[in-house]
């Protein structure tokens, strides 16, 4: 399986397993019947878990999944039992998100952290939610509901005792962001000027503050399922930070996000209008369109990095994986769009 | 002088004998992985087949007398501290330069993606050319940390 994206990992321990999910569960017995792969998770292994329980708090048969760290990430990754804490904030709070069940840094168990959720059922493959013209009827409402949960996480505000590993959102606003960026293309051997050219935008645009409130990082069409044209989970909580309600709203509309449907504006899936509609609803706050810009402004640059980071893994850290291999090119992609987006008559000027 | 068929040629063949005669044979959950291992192929091909440099574009805003790889990190350098942005003319340049490296990187890369936004069109950004400022004459702009880009 090496090379192309798999999970690279060592044989998990099924002893430790089995005790550490009855011990955790209160079942008497454990049983695992099966332990699959699952593929996507560009940072992270995700396993399918199937168990019988016999007693404890999920006795019966259950469908899981289990979450392990990467060997390699990223930095702005948060930890699995960080993650854990997140998405069980989430679910308290409404959201539609797997229900996290436990989690372990313990080693002995499957040597590295993981965390152990709910498995939802559905499709989360964004090529076929964006080009599956049997989806289309249902999307727009699709969007409504992505509006609302966003609405919904973006109610969990700081300060929280449950989160208070997160970084404060001073340390993390735009101008952080930025000087991050630079950091890092400082560090990169090739220079990328559209990345220069788009942060120094950033740079001379910075809207006013807003209140810092939870955002997902990574809200986008992909990570989420859909069942039968029902929105069935929220997926990939690694990223979330405290940040600015507008920093979702700008990552889900960035054209990087739309996959097979660019001229649906709203994560390939609708227009604009039934996400902006289904998050006012909920929030009770009018959406900025000259805000959403400059965090899909800023959207953009900030997965060009991450992209670079990603083949960093493989360049750098030694992942012989060709989808690793291959992310980095994309950063280029959203250098057009930086181009697209400020320069737009410049691809005719003068013809 | 190489031997013949050239590499690209070779890439092309092989590419065309992995999509067409082998991927059908693999499994349907390895599928994916035949299709990046193409995807990479393509890339190679299209990059072994590039004559241009995309820095050269680069002589239009600086004098010669520096190499290539030196100048992209100089126009990156120049572009973070706003260097052209008191000077229209070089401004525009500046631009037109960033748009010519992003189309000939992704020409390589991901030519489907040009074509979905309708950038590598005739009379498209290829076509684009108006004349830098002569570095040997004109003054290069001073930084200026309050001037904005437009939008």
């Amino acid at each position: 399986m090496a090379g192309t994206g798999s999970p690279q990992s060592e044989p998990c321990r099924a002893g430790a397993l089995r005790e550490f999910l009855a011990a955790a569960s209160g079942a008497c017995t454990v049983e695992i019947t099966a332990l699959m792969p699952l593929r996507g998770g560009a940072l992270q292994e995700n396993w399918a878990l199937d168990v019988r329980f016999s007693g404890g708090v999920l006795d019966g048969e259950q469908r899981l999944v289990v979450r392990r760290s990467a060997a390699t990430g990223v930095a702005a990754s948060l930890t699995r039992l960080q993650e854990f804490a997140v998405q069980k904030a989430a679910f308290a709070a409404g959201v539609t998100v797997a229900e996290p069940l436990f989690a372990s840094e313990d080693p002995a168990i499957w040597g590295k952290p993981f965390l152990i959720m709910r498995r939802a059922s559905g499709i989360a493959a964004p090529d076929r939610i964006t080009g599956d013209r049997a989806l289309d009827p249902a999307l727009p409402g699709i969007a409504e509901r992505l509006g609302h949960e966003l609405a919904l996480i973006h109610a969990i505000r700081p300060p929280r005792a449950d989160l208070a590993f997160l970084v404060p959102y001073a340390e993390n606003g735009p101008l952080r962001q930025i000087a991050g960026f630079r950091a890092y293309l400082d560090r990169h051997p090739t220079p990328r000027p559209v990345l220069e050219w788009g942060t120094r935008w950033l740079e001379t645009h910075l809207p006013p503050p807003g209140e810092p409130v939870l955002c997902h990082h990574d809200f986008r069409t992909g990570n989420y399922m859909l069942d039968g044209g029902e929105l069935a989970a929220i997926l990939d909580w690694e990223f979330a930070g405290w940040g600015d309600p507008y920093e979702d709203i700008g990552w889900f509309c960035c054209k990087s996000w739309r996959f097979a449907r660019l001229d649906r504006e709203a994560g390939g899936i609708a227009d604009r209008t039934p996400l902006y509609r289904g998050y006012e609803s909920e929030s009770g706050q009018a959406i900025d369109p000259n805000r959403v810009r400059f965090w899909e402004l800023l959207a953009s640059v900030r997965w060009a990095i991450i992209a670079l980071q990603q083949t960093d893994r493989h360049m750098i850290g030694g992942e012989p994986d060709l989808d690793l291999a291959l992310t980095g090119r994309r950063a280029t992609e959203c250098e057009l769009e930086l181009l697209m987006l400020l320069d737009a008559g410049g691809n005719c000027a003068d013809a | 002088m190489r031997d013949l068929p050239s590499g690209p040629a070779l890439l092309a063949l092989a590419r065309d004998i992995l999509l067409n005669e082998l991927t059908p044979l693999l499994p349907e959950e390895r599928r994916p992985d035949a299709l990046l291992v193409a995807r990479c192929m393509a890339i190679a091909q299209r990059e072994a087949e590039a004559r241009e440099t995309p820095e050269h574009h680069l002589r239009e805003l600086y004098s010669a007398d520096t190499d290539t790889d030196g100048l992209l990190a100089r126009f990156a350098r120049d572009l973070r501290i706003g260097a052209f942005e008191n000077s229209p003319e070089r401004e525009l340049c500046a631009r037109a330069i960033l748009w010519r490296l992003t189309v000939a990187k992704l020409r390589q890369s991901n030519p489907e993606f040009l074509a979905a936004n309708g950038v590598d069109q005739p009379g498209g950004v290829v076509g684009r050319a108006r004349p830098c400022p002569s570095p040997a004459s004109g003054k290069r702009s001073t930084p200026s940390h309050a001037a904005k880009s437009s939008s």
